[in-house]
């Protein structure tokens, strides 16, 4: 099993979540998060902003379902044709055991 | 070494916490978050809790079914409670049965989901300690 954590667009959160719940993936936990990125934040004039406000979506998803879950993100976090800067970052990291507490069995 | 990360029920965090220090948890992170699971395919296990939540609305309330409908049938973010705990490897399933135990509920949905995710080191910042010594 691994864990897709996708940092996003607030404005992208409902649109993204509602996409993954029709292609298959409901379960999902939703939190929001302030960073920067390569670009070192957003400068206008004298100030910089580095700590834009973020949406972090989290699921934890079978191994085969990986490039479907990464391609629904993928279309519908960017903005514009091509995408642009601040669109976010995909992070995926391997899960060892998922357990679920009402019924205490292991596996998603 | 591994992060226990546990999404739970609000009002489940207090007994969560004290199931954590019961079994010798050293520390924790808690988030909120808000979540939601699968969605119910098997609708009789929510059948009851419709009911009664019908019966709590109002009749005049003309969109009622599809509110209660949207609350039970898991499309609906909930708020939640994440907890991340580092445990070394021999730990980790005393923690998930404490974290079980204090978090099972009989309403059979919703009650949250542990994952074991492997860490490849920890260091404490007061002491540069790492690896299993700063957990």
């Amino acid at each position: 099993m691994i864990m897709v954590r996708a940092i996003i667009r607030p404005d992208k959160k409902d649109a993204i979540l509602y996409e993954l719940s029709s292609a298959g993936f409901n379960a999902a936990t939703v939190y929001d998060v302030v960073g920067r990125g390569k670009q070192k934040g957003i400068k206008f004039g004298d100030v910089i902003y580095d700590e834009i406000p973020k949406s972090l979506i989290m699921l934890v998803v079978n191994d085969e379902d990986k490039d479907d879950v990464l391609e629904v993100i993928l279309q519908h976090a960017k903005v514009g044709e091509n995408g642009s800067f601040g669109d976010g970052k995909i992070f995926v990291s391997s899960i060892d055991e998922v357990y679920t507490v009402s019924s205490g069995a292991a596996g998603l | 070494m591994k992060e226990i990360i546990a999404v739970v029920r609000m009002n489940k965090v207090s007994d969560t916490k004290r199931a954590l220090i019961g079994v010798g948890a050293a520390g924790f992170t808690a988030l909120k978050v808000m979540g939601r699971g699968r969605l119910v395919e098997d609708k009789t296990v929510i059948a009851e809790r419709r009911k009664t939540l019908l019966a709590l609305s109002r009749s005049d309330e003309h969109n009622t079914e599809k509110i209660v409908t949207e609350f039970l049938d898991g499309t609906r973010l909930f708020p939640r409670r994440m907890f991340t705990v580092l445990a070394h490897d021999q730990d980790v399933p005393k923690f998930i049965k404490a974290i079980v135990d204090a978090n099972k509920t009989e309403y059979k949905v919703g009650d949250g989901k542990i994952f074991v995710v492997p860490v490849m080191d920890a260091v404490r910042v007061r002491t540069k300690e790492s690896g299993d010594a700063a957990i």
